[in-house]
Parts: structure tokens; sequence; C-alpha cells
């Protein structure tokens, strides 16, 4: 910021959020009692608030700042991502939707665990959670920390403390609804915020589509050459591996997935995916416009955009910046606060993705065999919320100055690398058996996290190597691609009795996840 | 079990299975295909992919993400309605065996 103290307007607007939130948490806390109320609010949620809370959960503060900062500085090549995300959604729609709020009750453990060896694929999927959990939660807070600090003049210390804290309360206190509920109330507020940014900066251009992008080509270093392709990636792999990243790490991503169960039924599950591809889709397109918009409204303007071209605060700070220049004081304070709220709710989601993991998954199906009552599960829950939190604050004060894109592409490629392939070979092949989906886990995780060393992204730009052995910034295509041969090749092979009884399951699977719970 | 080798065995299920597995796929290979000639084929076009689109500013590769956007929800919309009236169907069926 430009020597500004804290923005009255961003303070208040954040306070009205928080009590609304807290608000919200002590509602839901009187509805939550049973592990069901806690993990799925009871599964009450209608298709409509649930498409809303889908879309919250992946407009993130990385996709609104993020991608804004993209597009303004890789021009048409951070449509890459905002398109890849579109058809992620409605992939998971047409693939996953029906039959994983079919078979599942609380997590998608449930699923992988229908027919397989219940408690080493709930080992797998725990374990699939966490690797994809925390380092989402660190980079998010990271993220915040940093963001706060600048917009709120609040210590990095104290804005980890301040989101650490609320995410914990809502989680503890109030479960999946209150969850639900402050995700809900953000992606509003962030759909709102979004909204009017658009409309202000096409304003600015006598509302054509044509000025805006003439003036982005007039004003630009590149001039029309920001419209070129192949600015951040210019090779078939790095540009698949991106696209499947986003198309099977979003369909592995754990707290998405849980919210399946939110809703009664298949078709509501259905109906609520469908809201949030049209939700994504609509504000993929419009952080689009905003992005090119800001080329051509901040490059030029001195207090922004510096001689060389970079903007103040870093790229996470376009839309920021953009909000102060098109509306003023009060609307840059609005989106400021919005921001902070789109991290909060996020954050408390993916916290209570890992907290099912480790106490119902983990601690009740394989520790306790499922010999646990209700009440005793919903305790050791709120507990393994707290020490998750916990953990997620420490090692968010520790990794202040990690790569916050670093973090994301693991959780995302863990997600496409580990979650992906055992819940898809799990719905769809009669063959899977345990051992090939924990060979191929296994696979995925190892290949994951050796190729995201070993490439430029921390081979290089971390540990200080001239050149990376892995030439490419997302693993994926080759994980995903030695996951699902390797979980492939096992299972065929596999003649272990368990096999027999895996494979024998499949036909009972296929018609419990097609016509429900009923049949 | 023998209820689900009953539902297996049902012509009318087969029919629906078969069905939705072909929206599902057809969908799912059609969207995922388009997104993946786009993103590719920028590589090789760069030229035309930042080539006005009909006689706008707006560059032709970007115009083209933003249908694959649309037909994304368009699509969308779309399975949501065919699978909720074959789940009705499916529904009817089964209540008039039971």
């Amino acid at each position: 910021m430009t020597g500004t103290g804290p923005n009255i307007t961003a303070i208040a607007v954040f306070v009205a959020f928080v009590s609304l939130s807290l608000f919200i948490t002590w509602w839901a806390s009187k509805k939550t009692h049973s592990a069901g109320e806690f993990y799925t609010a009871g599964g009450k949620i209608t298709g409509f608030q649930n498409g809303l809370a889908l879309a919250g959960d992946f407009m993130s503060a990385a996709t609104f700042l993020g991608l804004t900062g993209l597009a303004f500085i890789g021009g048409a090549d951070a449509m890459l991502y905002t398109v890849a995300i579109t058809v992620s959604w409605a992939f998971i729609l047409f693939a996953f939707a029906d039959r994983m709020r079919n078979l599942g009750r609380y997590t998608f453990a449930d699923v992988v665990a229908y027919r397989l060896h219940p408690e080493r694929m709930r080992v797998l999927a725990a374990a699939g959670t966490l690797t994809v959990a925390i380092p989402y939660l660190i980079a998010q807070m990271v993220g915040a920390g940093s963001l706060i600090e600048t917009l709120f003049n609040i210590p990095y210390l104290g804005a980890v403390m301040i989101v650490g804290t609320l995410m914990t309360i809502y989680v503890v206190f109030g479960g999946m609804l209150a969850t639900t509920w402050v995700q809900v109330t953000k992606a509003v507020l962030l759909l709102a915020g979004g909204t009017v940014l658009l409309v202000l900066v096409f304003a600015r251009f006598g509302f054509s589509i044509d000025t805006l992008f003439e003036r982005a080509g007039d004003l630009h270093p590149r001039g029309r050459g920001v419209f070129l392709p192949g600015v951040l990636y210019d090779d078939p792999i790095s540009i698949i591996s991106l696209g499947l990243a986003f198309i099977c790490g979003t369909a592995g991503l754990p707290h998405v997935l849980m919210r399946f169960f939110t809703v009664p039924d298949a078709q509501q599950a259905r109906n609520s995916i469908g809201y949030a591809v049209g939700i994504i889709g609509y504000f993929q397109a419009a952080i689009m416009i905003v992005g090119i918009g800001a080329i051509a409204l901040l490059i030029g303007d001195g207090e922004y955009v510096d001689e060389a071209g970079r903007i103040t605060g870093g790229a996470n700070m376009v839309s920021i910046h953009l909000s102060r220049l098109v509306g003023g004081e009060v609307f840059f304070g609005l989106i400021a606060a919005v921001a902070f709220a789109t991290i909060l709710a996020v954050v408390a989601g993916i916290l209570l993705s890992a907290s099912a993991a480790v106490a119902h998954d983990f601690y009740a199906r394989v520790i306790r065999k499922g010999d646990i009552s209700d009440d005793a599960e919903v305790k050791v829950s709120r507990f393994a919320t707290v020490v998750i939190a916990g953990v997620a604050m420490g090692l968010s004060v520790l990794f202040q100055n990690v790569n916050v894109a670093i973090l994301s592409t693991i959780a995302l490629a863990v997600a496409a690398s580990v979650n992906f392939p055992a819940i898809f070979l799990a719905l769809f092949w009669s063959g899977l058996t345990t051992r090939g989906a924990v060979a191929g886990g296994v696979t995925g995780l190892v290949v994951v996290v050796a190729l995201i060393i070993l490439s430029p992204t921390v081979w290089v730009n971390v540990l200080g190597n001239a050149n990376a052995v892995f030439p490419y910034a997302y693993p994926t295509l080759f994980s995903v691609a030695a996951a699902f041969a390797v979980t492939i090749t096992v299972s065929l092979t596999d003649r272990s009795e368990r096999a027999t009884t895996d494979r024998a399951g499949f036909p009972a699977q296929l018609v419990r996840s097609e016509i429900g719970e009923k049949p | 079990m023998s209820d689900e080798a009953d539902i297996l065995s049902d012509p009318e299920f087969q029919r629906i299975l078969t069905l939705r597995s072909r929206w599902r796929w057809g969908l799912s290979g059609l969207l995922i295909g388009a997104y993946l000639i786009w993103a590719v084929g920028g590589i090789y076009y760069s030229a035309a992919y930042a080539a006005p689109f009909m006689g706008i500013a707006l560059p032709w590769g970007m115009a083209v993400g933003l249908v694959i956007i649309a037909l994304s929800i368009v699509l969308s919309i779309a399975y949501v309605r065919i699978v909720n009236r074959l789940e009705a169907e499916e529904i009817v069926e089964r209540d008039k065996h039971q």
C-alpha cells in the first residue's frame, strides 16, 4: 500500500463478517451434536446452498487474487488456468457426483473402502487427505498472513493467530453447518464484490470489450504480444500436465469431495455441482476480463506500477489496486475485507476435512474398528481439529518465507496422483483390488514429491542448482500416469484371497452407486 | 445379494446404466478434449490466437477460451436435466416392479 494506514471500511466490513460468522457458529453449535451433523451437517444442506459453498471452496484468495495477477503478467496464458478450472468442475459433475453421493457418508474414504479392505483403504485415504490438507492449509495461511499484513497493518504472527483461531472456532463449535454457512456468506460477498469490480472496470471503457482489449494491447510493454499464448509455458507436456493437475486434482480434493455428503441425495449432489459449475465459470471469465482490464488501467499509473512494470506489493495485489482505482477507498476496503473473509472460509473447510480424516477414518474406523459411540467420535473430531489447527499455525509461522505456489502445487498434485486414481478406479473398474490401490497410491505420492523436488520451482529456485533435473513445473502427467499404471498392473496380477473379495464386491457397489440407499 | 442380482439383470436398469455412462464419458471427453486441443494449439498457432476476433480487439484464443467456459456451463445444465429425468424414469420403473 502506498503508506496509508488501515482502511476504516476494510476493518468495519471485516468486523461485520467475523461477527456474523461467529453468530452463525453459535446458531450451528446448537444443531451440531452427532457425528453426521458434525461432518456433513446431517445431510440437510440444499442443492443451491451447497453449490454456493462448493464454488466458495474453490474461489479462494489464490484464484481471486492470484489469477488476476497472473492475467496481468501472463496475459492470454492465464486462461489456461481459468478454463481448466471450469472444465474440471464439469468433469466432477459428470464422472463423480452421483456415484460418490450414493456410496459415501462422511468422507471420500467411505467410497474407496466400500468394497475394498476397509482399514487399509482408510489409512491410504487419511494419508492422502492429510498430505493435501496440510500443505493447502499452510499455503492459505502464509498467503493470508502476508495479505493481512499489507492490508490491515497487522503483524504476520498476529494475522496467522487471527485466521487460525477463527477457523478453529468455526469447526470445533459449528462443524460442517457453520463451515458451510460461513462459506456461503463469503461466496455471496465475493461474487457481489467481483461483479461490481467487473462492472466498474468495464464502465471505464464505455462497456466496450473492444476498447478494453485495445487499450491493454496498446499499454502493455509487449504490446498485443500480451495476447500471444506460450509466455508461461511453451511445450505440450507442461500444458497437458497443468490441465491434468486441475482436472484430476480438483476431483481429488478432500474438502470438495466431503461436500457431496452434505446434501440429502444424489439428485441434490448433482444439482449442487451444476450450480457450482455455473458460478465458477462465471467467476473465472470475470477474473480474466478484470485481469486484462488491470493491464489497461494500472500500467502507466505510477502509483501502482513502477518503471520496470512491477506491481507495487506484488502480483497478488492487482485486484486490490484495481478496486481502489475504479471504486475509491470505500470499495477498496470492501474488497480487502472480502479477500480476508475468503481465506477464513476456505481454511475452515480444509481443516474440517483433515479432522474428519484423522477422527473418522483413522481413529474411529481403523484404531477402534468402528466400535465407538457417536458422542465419543465427535469429541475426538473436535480434539483433532484443535491439534491440526495448532500444527498448521506453527508450520505457517515456520514457513513464512516459503513460496506459496509450491505448497499449492504439492496439494493439487497429490490430490491428482493419490486420491483421484483410487477414487476413479474404485468407482469404474471392477478389477481394482486393495493391493493395487495401495501400491498405486504410494507410487503416486513418491513420484509427485520426487518430481516436485527435481522441478525448477524447488531444484533451481529453492536449492539454487543451475538446471532442473525435471524440466516441467507440474509433475501430474507423469505422476498420474505412474499411479494408474501401477494400480492397474498390481491389481491385474493380484492373486490374493482379498483380491477375489474386492472384485466380487463390484456388482453390488455398482447397483448401490446408481440407485442409492434404498434398493 | 439376490436383490442386487435382480436389479443388475433387469434390462431397464441396464438400459439406463448404458445411457448414463454414454452421457458421462461423452460429455467429459468432449470438454476435456476441447480444452486440451485449445490449450496445446496455442503453442503452434500463437499468431492466430492473438489475432483480433471478428473485428474486435478481443483475441481469438481468449474468445475460444470463453466459449469453452460457456460450453462447460451449458453442458452441465444439460447433464443435470438429462440425468434427473433418467433417474425419475428409473424410480417409476422400480416402483412398478415392487
